[in-house]
């Protein structure tokens, strides 16, 4: 490890490091503008110059381009340097228009920070200002060319690092230009980068436009809650309204980064006028009423229906958006008064996934997102990275360009922004190949590895036998034979109920062949890990509580942050046995069709206003802080309510989980409550490491080999001519967020259903042909997509808000082909 | 858009070289040639056939000097006005070719004939002052000589090669 | 008279047309390519020879030629590329221009032999649009050699295989930077990048590729033939090696190329090969390596030109181009048009070039326009210092005539400043 002396204070860093980031680590902040630690350096814009005393270098060079070695004397104050660094600050500010008043990053600009603390504030320059016109890129990124300084951080950003080519530099000199080949839309779901990645007001945020200034804004330290990833962010909020989102640097799950539907998916927590549909006041039969009242109301009610009916009679249902701490209190509630659940999940097969996949990964396997970027070998299975957890797709891309091939298994037409072999299969196949791939990959003549790999290699071998998958498998096994560090991300929403589990031991098997093996859940939402973890087996789902509803037995229910007319497939059937029910209380910040039909709605609070923890899909704890204290938001020029009335006014919105207590009339187990008080110590780790500390994994007990194989695993029937419905996730428009963001809503795409081009011959159909699918529940009429892509025998529908998918009525649906009519 | 035959003809180049991009220069050098310059159309079918995306192309193309993104006249005159040029009087030389033609740089004549555009040096110092007009070069210009070049290519229907 | 020295590039030279394979065969052409790579001498060998010869790359950074080959890592990836740059935008340089057109096949072999000492399988000859003419006979005359067996599949029946394409430029001066020229072959917009990794190691599609100007290839075959110590023998300064091609042009009597042996003095390539001054001029000046040297003044009217000889008084051979300036020439207008043109042609990366030549021309111009200050003259000293610290060699190239107008003719600017207008114009 080299040691170097940086402004007379001596530092050892590690092999490779720039001086630049030795520097940092001294508490020295070189000035830079190109160089980005994600980005790597390129020396472009000089601005990091610094003197180099003595050592292998010597005078004035970029501190970003030189690593740091023994010996090194380097001084970032020298006058030639600092001399130097006031010419480059001189140079790029000799076009700069000087609108900082009218430019959002006023207060937030690096360019400013550099130029003030360069010591240029005379212009010398006699020259004129060179003028660009500006692109239109779509809903969310306003473009202003003349304030661009050139540092090719976002073409280095949204080509080399995300894998979009629609944005880049043009022309030559000093009339270089960045944007896009004609106005429009930027293609990449990763744009909003672009705004924190510029260190100038080249790129702003549309969606806050000349709203705010960075010193009025209230900051806090928040997470995305919009997929299982848990990806890192800064809220700013302002008036009672979250203004904008900023990706806050986690080194072992973000980045620096964030995708565009967790940067600009905020909006449903807004009650801006422009935006606002969250319904902000308790209602008692529809009629607003006070929060004190609604909570009582509630009460009351549950407590006449199990005194009536037994304790049983009232079920808690909540979803994958709940928190930590919502998802304990329903189980203490639920534990304390006797009631049913708490209900996590919609479909009895996506209980089954995410709790195999939670409890098969410990912290032998369990990788990070910054692991994947290191892997040298990436196996999909079952997973559509870009539309289910979009920032996982970029951290598969940093793999790529570091050269680790990429395989995908799966029935949908998976892309990445990246080459990626994929093999497009069914859901029911997918373990045959990811197991003929493992199989193949370990060699015939591996040596022995332990009794329980045995039986799950004998176990392969005799499933695998008469399997002939297809020759590129196994070229991809030798690339994941040659690899050391391979990961597999496995998926829940299309996969069969066993593939979680056995992708674990999947990876398990390849760490005994020395390798260092990782695995990658996608779960289906924010709060999927904790459901996992919190999960007790005797519990139902919701599929089963419709029965019950149906019989009778259950007559009073709960939805905590859950709106089954998004998650359930059969809305008829819901419809009705809603109905049937003698009360149901909402607790939610979307004003979804559960929360307009409840007899009492709560509005619960977002995670903005009150903080709320999460357990990414690899079972991460990370802490959200609140950042404004929620209720009616203050418009420009107006004041808080000053009239007294019964109404939340202020900050007197509950989180779910608190207004859960009371009505089950236990704040008082709760006082004022702290979550450390009612996370159960049963989550393995918790009690070991107390309530846990940000960003860390509770150490999940080492689970060995446990498959229990042969569930659905190598099923070789299939009814020819018969479709299965595969209903998938898309990154904009098909989730809850999705719905209830405004600000979204420009970038939803209209719903497609994609089949294989082999079945578009079979069935009769071109691209973009408009079918009518006969469902259960009536005709689906929808456009079609053809994909070489797609496997056969699947017709893909996204759950898309805007389609009625819902007509399926079951979570599994067959389609057989006369039921598919061109229309 | 492009003409089939074309289009066969860039596929070949395109086929024979180490990477499809490797041939972005030639194969708009080929649609210049036959319409004088890159229209948004063909950079968008340019692109295609080279496996690029419309702003990668327009990344190259607005970098070259060769490449006209905007129309331009069946002859381009390119006038150089480095140094060589510049001390064997091209300042004179470009005003006499501007009245001539009656167009100022970076315009072109009214019957679509000429452009008139500064390049910096061409590599002919030893025959200064000289232009270049399609790739082709001609040196040791005086006014006479200019009056029977352009005369000439006024004549010419097609116009394409090299000296 | 001009052409007393042996001729070794030019040799073949005609006023109107380029040598045919078969004249070039007459003249002993071909004959290195029989001997090694027909008679199967180690590609170590012809490293050897090159480096021994002491030749030093003519594309202006006088890089020794065998060593640059030599840094090809043995165990290096497969293919490999070799790059002939005759992109040539320097302004004031054309002699690649000169050699192109008038012999060929003496670059052509050159080429393979260079790439068969480390085994490259195919070459890029990447040539600027204003010489379509040498593109279009370097295409007939590949060709020519293809035929002959010279090229291609199996050269001379060995199973050394090689072919050369011709690259056509879309125009950039950049584009002549090794690693700028290495991206615009790729087909990426050319920027300059800088080591590590070597071009020599990863180059094109990283993998080893050598780039070469085409005079410093040309001479190849020429030293394989006749041995390092001939080589050695050609220059006119015991320390250079070989002959030159300088090319000059302004304000002489007989602007051309010629071949000298390197280190010629200034004096005699002015007075004896070009016929002296063009009538009614005096000697004020001169670029002696292209547009991007120190201006000489009559000081050195004397200096043998070669690199060594040069670097001495500060000044570089560059690519050997003379431009020759008289009294009547306004210097701050010359400098001036030359920073039109290296402001115009900085690819766009660094901020020192980008912004700051546009600057330094800024200044210039209202010196020679009668809008000059005199603190315009310490802000360009010290750019022309800062610009040094730009990304590639194009800035700092830039500087060099600046500076050296700052230093030589100071006077001559100030006039301009007191006088509010060029004197040269009056
Ligand atoms: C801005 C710039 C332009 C250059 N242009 C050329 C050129 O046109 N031709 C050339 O041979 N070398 C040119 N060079 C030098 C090349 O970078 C490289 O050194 C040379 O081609 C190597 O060949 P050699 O070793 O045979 O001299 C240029 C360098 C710079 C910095
Ligand atoms: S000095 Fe910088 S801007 Fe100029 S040509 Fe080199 S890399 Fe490009
Ligand atoms: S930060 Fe080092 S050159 Fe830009």
């Amino acid at each position: 490890m080299p040691r170097l002396i940086i402004d007379e204070r001596e530092i050892e860093v590690p092999e490779g490091t720039k001086v630049i980031d030795a520097a940092e680590m001294l508490g020295i902040v070189i000035p830079r503008f190109c160089y980005h630690e994600a980005l790597g350096s390129v020396g472009a814009c000089r601005m990091c110059a610094v003197k180099f005393i003595q050592g292998p270098f010597k005078g004035v060079q970029m501190s970003c381009m030189i690593e740091a070695q023994d010996g090194m004397v380097v001084s970032t104050t020298d006058q030639e340097a600092v001399e130097f660094r006031k010419r480059v600050i001189e140079l790029l500010m000799k076009n700069h228009p000087l609108d900082c008043p009218v430019c959002d990053e006023g207060g937030q600009c690096l360019l400013q920070d550099e130029t003030i603390s360069g010591g240029h504030a005379m212009r010398r320059f006699p020259g004129p200002k060179r003028t660009y016109r500006d692109q239109y890129l779509g809903p969310f990124i306003k473009h202003e060319m003349n304030r661009c300084i050139h540092c090719y951080r976002c073409s280095r950003f949204y080509q080399e690092f995300a894998g979009y080519r629609d944005l880049g530099p043009m022309q030559i000199g000093d009339r270089l230009y960045f944007g896009r080949f004609s106005d429009g839309c930027l293609e990449s779901p990763f744009s909003g980068n672009l705004v924190d990645i510029c260190p100038t007001g080249v790129y702003t945020d549309k969606t806050a436009r000349f709203k705010l200034r960075r010193w009025d804004l209230q900051r806090a330290p928040g997470l995305c809650n919009q997929c299982s990833l848990g990806c890192n962010t800064v809220a700013n909020a302002h008036y009672r309204g979250v203004m904008r989102m900023e990706a806050r640097f986690n080194r072992d799950v973000n980045g620096y980064f964030l995708c565009d539907a967790g940067r600009f998916g905020f909006s449903y927590a807004n009650g801006d006028p422009g935006l606002w549909r969250r319904p902000l006041f308790p209602k008692i039969a529809g009629e607003v009423a006070g929060a004190a009242d609604a909570l009582s109301a509630a009460r009351k009610a549950l407590d006449d229906i199990a005194a009536k009916n037994g304790p049983g009679a009232v079920a808690v249902v909540g979803s994958q958006r709940n928190s930590l701490e919502t998802q304990s209190m329903m189980n203490l509630v639920c534990e304390t008064r006797g009631w049913l659940g708490p209900v996590f999940f919609f479909d009895p097969a996506m209980r089954l996934k995410t709790l195999s996949a939670v409890h098969e990964l410990d912290g032998e396997i369990a990788v990070s997102m910054k692991q994947i970027e290191n892997a040298d070998f990436i196996l999909v299975v079952g997973a559509d990275p870009l539309n289910e957890a979009p920032m996982s797709a970029m951290a598969i891309r940093q793999a790529a360009r570091k050269k680790a091939p990429v395989v995908t298994i799966d029935p949908r037409p998976v892309s990445l922004p990246c080459d990626s072999q994929h093999f497009a299969v069914l859901p029911k196949d997918i373990e045959s190949y990811l197991g003929a791939l493992i199989l193949k990959a370990m060699g015939k003549d591996a040596a022995s590895l332990g009794s329980e790999s045995e039986n799950f290699r004998a176990y392969l071998g005799s499933q695998l036998e008469n399997f002939n998958p297809p020759e590129s498998l196994d070229q991809c096994a030798r690339l994941l034979a040659a690899s050391s560090k391979p990961v597999i991300i496995c998926g829940t929403d299309v996969t069969m109920e066993t593939t979680p589990a056995f992708a674990a031991d999947c990876v398990r098997l390849l760490n005994l062949c020395e390798k260092q093996a990782g695995l990658f859940n996608l779960l289906p939402g924010a709060g999927s890990f904790g459901a996992g973890l919190l999960s007790r087996t005797e519990v139902p789902t919701f599929a089963d509580l419709v029965e019950y509803i149906e019989n009778g037995r259950v007559r009073g229910l709960v939805f905590a942050e859950s709106d089954p007319f998004h998650c359930y497939p059969d809305r008829a059937r819901l419809e009705s046995a809603l109905s049937k029910l003698d009360f149901f209380l909402a607790l939610d910040y979307f004003p979804s069709e559960t929360a307009r039909r409840a007899s009492v709605f709560y509005p619960a609070s977002t995670i903005f206003e009150t903080g709320a923890t999460f357990l990414n899909q690899e079972g991460r704890a990370q802490f959200a802080s609140p950042v404004h204290c929620g209720g009616e938001p203050i418009r420009p020029g107006e004041h808080p309510p000053r009239v007294y009335s019964g109404l939340v006014p202020g900050g007197d919105h509950l989180p779910a989980w608190k207004a859960l207590a009371s009505i089950a009339g236990m704040e008082e187990t709760c006082p004022d409550i702290a979550p450390e008080k009612f996370v159960p110590p049963s989550i393995p780790g918790f009690e070991a490491l107390g309530y846990p500390v940000d960003g860390q994994r509770p150490a999940l007990a080492k689970s060995g080999f446990k498959t229990q194989w042969g569930l659905n695993t190598f099923d070789k029937s299939q009814a020819p001519l018969t479709f299965e419905l595969l209903m998938v996730e898309w990154i904009f428009g098909t989730s809850e967020f999705s719905a209830w963001s405004d600000s979204l809503a420009p970038a939803v795409l209209p719903p497609l259903m994609s089949i294989s081009a082999k079945d578009a011959v079979r069935l009769g159909l071109a691209d973009k042909d408009k079918v009518s699918v006969e469902l259960a529940g009536g005709e689906l009429e929808i456009v079609v997509s053809v994909s070489d892509r797609t496997a056969e025998s699947v017709l893909i529908v996204p759950r898309h808000n805007g389609l009625e998918w819902q007509k399926s009525h079951d979570f599994r649906v067959f389609v057989s082909s006369e039921k598919i009519r061109k229309i | 858009m492009l003409p089939d035959q074309l289009r066969s003809k860039l596929r070949e180049m395109i086929a024979g070289a180490e990477s499809p991009r490797e041939k972005a220069i030639d194969v708009m050098y080929a649609i210049q040639e036959l319409q004088g310059w890159m229209n948004d159309e063909a950079m968008v079918e340019a692109a295609q056939l080279l496996a690029m995306s419309p702003l990668e192309l327009e990344e190259l193309a607005t970098f070259y000097d060769y490449i006209y993104r905007s129309p331009v006249g069946k002859f381009v005159i390119k006038v150089c006005d480095s140094t060589v040029c510049w001390l064997e009087g091209q300042l004179r030389l470009t005003d006499y070719i501007s009245s001539r033609l009656g167009i100022g740089l970076g315009q072109t004549s009214a019957d679509g004939l000429f452009t008139l555009l500064p390049v910096c040096c061409i590599g002919y110092c030893d025959r200064a002052p000289a232009m270049v007009i399609n790739k082709r070069v001609y040196g040791n210009l005086t006014p006479e000589k200019i009056d029977r070049i352009l005369a000439q290519l006024a004549q010419k229907a097609d116009f394409s090669g090299s000296e | 008279m001009a052409f007393e020295y042996p001729q070794v590039l030019f040799k073949n030279r005609k006023p109107d047309r380029a040598a045919t394979l078969e004249e070039y065969r007459q003249s002993g052409g071909y004959e290195a390519l029989q001997k090694f790579i027909g008679g199967a001498v180690s590609p170590g060998e012809v490293i050897k020879i090159v480096t021994e010869s002491g030749m030093l790359g003519r594309g202006g950074a006088g890089f020794p030629t065998g060593v640059k080959w030599a840094s090809v890592p043995g165990s290096g990836a497969f293919p490999r590329y070799l790059v002939a740059n005759a992109d040539e935008m320097e302004p004031g340089t054309f002699k690649d221009r000169v050699l192109m057109h008038a012999d060929p096949h003496c670059i052509i072999e050159g080429m393979t032999l260079a790439a068969y000492s480390f085994s490259a399988s195919k070459a890029f000859l990447f040539v600027r649009p204003s010489y379509e003419s040498g593109a279009v006979i370097l295409e007939r005359e590949l060709e020519n050699a293809r035929q002959a067996g010279f090229l291609g599949k199996n050269i001379l029946g060995t199973d050394f295989s090689f072919d050369i394409v011709v690259h056509r430029s879309g125009g950039r001066y950049i584009c002549g930077e090794a690693s700028a020229l290495l991206n615009a072959i790729m087909g990426k917009r050319p920027n300059p990048v800088k080591p590590p990794p070597y071009a020599t190691e990863k180059g094109l599609w990283e993998k080893p590729t050598v780039v070469n100007n085409v005079e410093t290839l040309a001479n190849v075959s020429h030293i394989l033939r006749n041995g390092p110590q001939w080589f050695k023998a050609l220059s006119a300064t015991p320390q250079g090696a070989g002959t030159k091609l300088y090319g000059i042009s302004g304000k002489v009597a007989r602007p051309g190329a010629v071949e000298l042996p390197i280190g010629t003095r200034l004096s005699e390539i002015i007075d004896v090969h070009c016929e002296g001054l063009a009538k009614g001029s005096t000697f004020k000046a001169c670029l002696p390596g292209g547009a991007s040297t120190r201006f000489m003044t009559a000081d050195h009217y004397d200096i043998p030109m070669d690199f060594e000889d040069l670097k001495k008084i500060g000044n570089r051979l560059g690519t050997a181009a003379i431009m020759v300036f008289d009294q009547n020439t306004c210097l701050v207008g010359a400098t001036l048009n030359l920073l039109e043109f290296f402001a115009r042609e900085s690819c766009g990366w660094c901020t020192p070039c980008r912004e700051g030549l546009p600057y330094m021309r800024e200044l210039l111009r209202r010196i020679e326009y009668g809008e000059g200050k005199e603190e315009y003259i310490p802000n360009l000293r010290m750019l022309c210092k800062q610009v040094w610290n730009s990304y590639c060699a194009l800035a700092p190239g830039a500087a060099e005539p600046v500076i050296s107008l700052l230093d030589f003719f100071e006077d001559e600017v100030r006039q301009h400043i007191s006088e509010k207008g060029c004197p040269f114009h009056a």
